[in-house]
């Protein structure tokens, strides 16, 4: 099954770790190339989101689901929602193939590894990026505004709150990742966010205040540099 | 009378949904449903009562969830919700045609290698649940919702090894008919009838008319009663509450036409009530019964993939069997997985369908061997496997963790023989190959040699073993020892098709032993049995000659739709030029590079160009040694210190750390008896909890290359195997890789015990969130920012 958009050459590169650098070996671009196109026809991406009225105060957020309130104490995610009512919960995966190809390519080549490892990161993101962007659409359409994407474990969200995630939108069932006993995500190139509605158009769209800044890893991270 | 049966002989229904009801009744978001079993058991009983009233004949307890992960007192909820659903089949006066079924969902947990549940921890979660729930008076194991075959298969054996009670199997598949871990409705099917399931269906989802085309697709490949248990079509929020969109009358009028298909059993799932199920009932009772007919159809799978024998002859590749390969023993006895993993995956690349798997060495413990092979070997590709060993508990180990339908290698007409082996191939399911072979040897002539193959097809049908499951070999042995061997061979490969409409397999290059020219013989020997009827050829498919052989074949007898295959294979091939060249793949920049030197090959990171060019300098008689010291290890040098430097980037790190590994496999290949020096011996491993290996691998190559001993223990790895392991190998330095800050915790555990057990190891750690405080803070000797990092680190310790 296809991706269904571009994975976006650039960001491979980025996330490989060469930043602003134009002299990419061709054996190696020969690589990404194939990965690209890999990842293209045999992903299979799924979504899974539902909305929830949400409450928003200096250090917590309240999601008021069909049978409970669940509180999330984070300061940096109170700050992302700031003045919204409504949040989309979601979680979005490409599926099992590129682990498949990453293990494939470990047998025989570091180099094809990483390559895979970096391409399944853009895969998400891209096939994330254009569902938000279908979501942005759709919200706007009827006077709302979307914030940028915030998921457990950026900040002091904790990541602990994946259970939560996984239990409200059935996540495992829905679109087939599974979390492990130390919380991560198989297939690992999945993702779990929150997306705050909003009225004010003012504090949308900016992605610099929740991407980087808020992360735990923002001083040493390699990927942020080169990022636009 | 017991549901067994009754099952594909008349209509029975199931019930319809259970969450979506005690949701409207008061169940909270976080809630555990199965906890009203003893808080609120009048509402499961009013819940069951319902269904029995609708009509349901099996009505499900309140068990789906009921597993070890969520409740401490598994037997006390399993057996409340069976008392509940007895009770309330008693009060709607169905104690003689309703049945109380034990109901399971998924664990909620993904099975290794994927995941971190280990295959036979899953079948003892699921048998704490089922024997509960037979000893409480069960009378059928239902097991829905599977969205993952291998977790199905661990819940139907435990099933069997608890209980003799019917199991019902249903599945979830999205609209393509795919399962969310990859396999389709026809491979599924087929691992669940070798399983002995005594139904097979879907359920969940979606609604009744999304479900139609899956329904259709089980009609056609499955030869048991098949099941269809739909949600009331799909779910929608509305003030916050999730309704479904699909009502009762609506429901029944589309099960009605699912029933017209050929089903046997109907329900309902998600958002379904007994008002949906009775009027079901009411529409599907009034319509003709067809009972299921047998499917002469013969698959075998793994979770992704499903090769069906008796289309077009079926490659299994014969690569990974030690039998006359040095490389390959001296690979087991180091227990070097790898080394076998590229063998599956060349024999993938060049056009196997199942690959042969035997790993039987003396000196090794096979069934251990055998079961760890195959996880690997699953993990890295969707190829169909054949458990190929003598070795009764190896066959019996491998046939419990495989994840699909296996084909099994082999039984003979021996009585002892096929008492060891078919009763495992009539539990676990398979594909058996037959050895036409008894207590008198081997008969000479292809008559005797089918008697002996009546008696495998008659024994198979005293266990259970559907007689299209059974694949006859046809026995080639040598023409230069007996020079009727051959004609024996096609004439029995012809004999089973002929007489017994049966499937054939052939160990093809046995026939050529002891001749030159071997591939001359054996290609066009694999054409003429092919032409007799050959079903499975086991062959080295890296072979260009057989590989010609079979694709021609193909193209000639209209088995190679549009000449797809023998135009890609053989599209620029040149005449005359012998038939290997053309059949490699490798068309890579190589050709555009042939004036690199090694030492250019390898700072450029061109694999090809750098073995080639390591070939010439062995080939110039240079000393192996000496090529390292001065070329090899200076070009890895210069682009670790690029690296460190940053005008390097890591892709190119690692491009040359590929070249320079195949430039050394090129040493280990032509000089296996005399090894390069170790400078020292570690282990690494990713700490129990994670699942991220990419970092370590990436560190294990650099540290080979330099000329390190790196003992690889893989990812998700306790404590105990990593100090029982530097206990048992005196290891001296040990590598640990954290990603996650939620994983640091099992390092610093690590360290701990290491320094408790063997306190002179010295402990490297390196990993996204690693920092050198971090490291300093858990306990450890080192921390590494990198690969080379940990180059130099070892350089450090082992100089001394």
């Amino acid at each position: 099954m296809p991706l269904g958009v571009d994975i976006p050459v650039k960001e491979v590169q980025r996330y490989m770790g060469y930043h602003g650098i134009a002299d990419i070996a061709p054996e190696m671009q020969t690589l990404i190339d194939k990965a690209i196109d890999r990842l293209s026809t045999q992903s299979h991406p799924r979504i899974v989101s539902k909305e929830y009225l949400i409450d928003v105060s200096e250090k917590s957020v309240v999601i008021h689901t069909e049978n409970e309130d669940l509180t999330l104490e984070s300061e940096s995610l109170a700050r992302n929602l700031k003045g919204c009512c409504g949040a989309l919960l979601l979680a979005a995966t490409i599926g099992p193939s590129c682990d498949m190809l990453v293990r494939r390519a470990s047998v025989t080549s570091a180099a094809e590894a990483s390559v895979y490892q970096a391409a399944g990161a853009a895969a998400i993101e891209a096939f994330l990026d254009d569902e938000n962007d279908r979501l942005k659409k759709q919200y706007e359409a009827k006077g709302y505004f979307l914030r940028p994407r915030f998921s457990p474990g950026y900040g002091d969200l904790k990541l602990e709150h994946q259970k939560d995630w996984f239990r409200l939108l059935d996540i495992s069932k829905q679109i087939g990742i599974e979390l492990t006993d130390s919380l991560l995500m198989v297939p690992t190139k999945s993702v779990t966010a929150i997306i705050g509605i909003g009225r004010d158009p003012k504090a949308s769209g900016c992605s610099g205040c929740a991407g980087c800044g808020s992360c735990n890893m923002h001083k040493t991270c390699e990927f942020s540099k080169g990022r636009s | 009378m017991g549901l067994r049966e009754r099952l594909g002989k008349e209509w029975l229904f199931c019930d319809g949904g259970t969450g979506t009801i005690l949701q409207k009744l008061g169940l909270k978001g976080g809630e555990l449903p199965e906890t009203w079993n003893l808080t609120r058991p009048d509402d499961i009983k009013a819940l069951n009562r319902g269904y029995f009233e609708a009509g349901s004949n099996i009505v499900n307890t309140n068990t789906f969830g009921a597993n070890r992960f969520k409740y401490d007192n598994v037997a006390e909820i399993v057996t409340a919700a069976v008392k509940i659903c007895q009770e309330a089949r008693k009060e709607a006066g169905r104690e003689d045609d309703a049945y109380v079924a034990i109901d399971l969902g998924p664990t909620g947990k993904l099975l290794e290698p994927m995941g971190d549940l280990a295959f036979n921890d899953a079948v003892d979660v699921f048998a704490e649940i089922i024997k509960a729930g037979y000893e409480a008076g069960g009378d059928v194991v239902v097991i829905e919702t599977m969205s993952d075959s291998y977790e199905a298969k661990a819940a139907v054996v435990a099933a069997h090894e608890v209980c003799d009670l019917p199991v019902i199997v249903t599945m979830v598949y999205d609209e393509s008919g795919k399962l969310l871990t990859g396999g389709g409705v026809e491979g599924t099917v087929a691992m669940l009838e070798g399983l002995k399931v005594d139904a097979i269906g879907i359920n969940c989802g979606f609604g009744p008319k999304q479900m139609l085309p899956i329904a259709e697709r089980l009609v056609k490949c499955c030869s048991l009663p098949i099941v269809v248990n739909p949600n009331a079509g799909l779910p929608r929020t509305v003030d916050g509450q999730t309704v479904f969109d699909v009502g009762p009358e609506e429901f029944a009028e589309i099960m009605g036409e699912i029933a017209k298909l050929g089903v046997h059993v109907m329900g309902g799932c998600c958002g379904t009530t007994p008002d949906h199920i009775r009027a079901m009932i009411n529409t599907v009772k009034a319509l003709p019964f067809t009972a299921p007919t047998f499917k002469n159809t013969t698959y075998v799978t793994s979770f992704a993939d499903c090769v069906e024998i008796g289309i077009k002859p079926v490659i299994i590749g014969e690569r990974i069997n030690p039998t006359g390969k040095k490389k390959l023993q001296q690979a087991l006895r180091d227990n070097n997985i790898d080394y076998i993993l590229t063998e599956a995956l060349k024999q993938e690349e060049a056009g196997a369908h199942i690959l042969d798997v035997n790993v039987g060495l003396p000196e090794i413990d096979e069934p251990v061997m055998m079961e760890s092979v195959i996880l690997k070997i699953q993990s890295i590709t969707n190829l169909p496997l054949q458990l190929d060993t003598t070795d009764i508990e190896a066959l019996e180990r491998g046939l419990r963790i495989y994840n699909g339908k296996p084909m099994v290698n082999s039984v003979n007409g021996k009585v002892e023989n096929i008492e060891a082996v078919m009763p495992l191939v009539a539990k676990y399911g398979g594909v058996l190959v037959g050895l036409p072979l008894d207590e008198e040897g081997i008969p000479a002539t292809a008559e005797g040699r089918l008697a002996v193959a009546k008696r495998i097809y008659e024994a198979a049908d005293k266990y259970g073993i559907p007689r299209k499951d059974i694949v006859i070999d046809g026995l080639a042995m040598t023409i230069s020892s007996d020079p009727d061997s051959a004609i024996a061979t096609l004439d029995t490969v012809k004999g089973v098709r002929d007489i017994y409409n049966g499937h054939s397999i052939l160990g093809v290059s046995n026939i050529s032993f002891g001749l030159p020219a071997r591939e001359l013989i054996n290609s066009y020997f694999l054409t003429m049995a092919m032409q007799n009827g050959l079903s499975c050829a086991i062959i080295n498919p890296c072979n260009g000659p057989m590989m010609a052989s079979y694709r021609s074949f193909n193209a000639l007898m209209n088995l190679d739709p549009k000449l797809e295959e023998f135009i890609g294979a053989f599209s620029d091939y040149v005449a005359g030029s012998g038939i290997a060249a053309s059949s490699s793949k490798s068309s890579s920049a190589a050709s555009s590079n042939t004036v690199l030197t090694l030492a250019e090959a390898i700072e450029r990171g061109v694999t090809g160009r750098a073995a080639e060019a390591m070939k010439e300098a062995l080939a110039s008689g240079r000393e192996s040694l000496e090529i390292i010291d001065s070329e090899l290890i200076p070009a890895l040098d210069r682009v670790g210190k690029g690296y460190e430097a940053g005008t390097i980037f890591l892709p190119q790190l690692l491009m040359s750390a590929d070249a320079a590994k195949a430039a050394f496999a090129v040493i280990k290949e032509t000089l296996s008896d005399k090894p390069r020096n170790v400078k020292g011996r570690l282990i690494l491993a990713t700490v129990k909890g994670d699942i991220h290996d990419i970092g370590k691998n990436i560190v294990k190559v650099m540290l080979e290359n330099y000329g390190y001993d790196v003992i690889d223990l893989g990812k998700d790895v306790p404590p105990e195997v990593i100090v029982d392991c530097a206990i048992e190998n005196n290891i001296s330095v040990v590598g640990l890789s954290a990603l996650m800050t939620t994983t640091v915790a099992s390092m610093e555990e690590t360290i701990k015990l290491l320094r408790e057990k063997k306190p002179d190891t010295k402990v490297i750690v390196g990993g996204a969130v690693m920092t050198p405080e971090y490291a300093e803070q858990i306990g450890a000797d080192a921390y590494a920012k990198d690969a080379m990092g940990t180059v130099r680190y070892c350089d450090s310790v082992f100089g001394e």
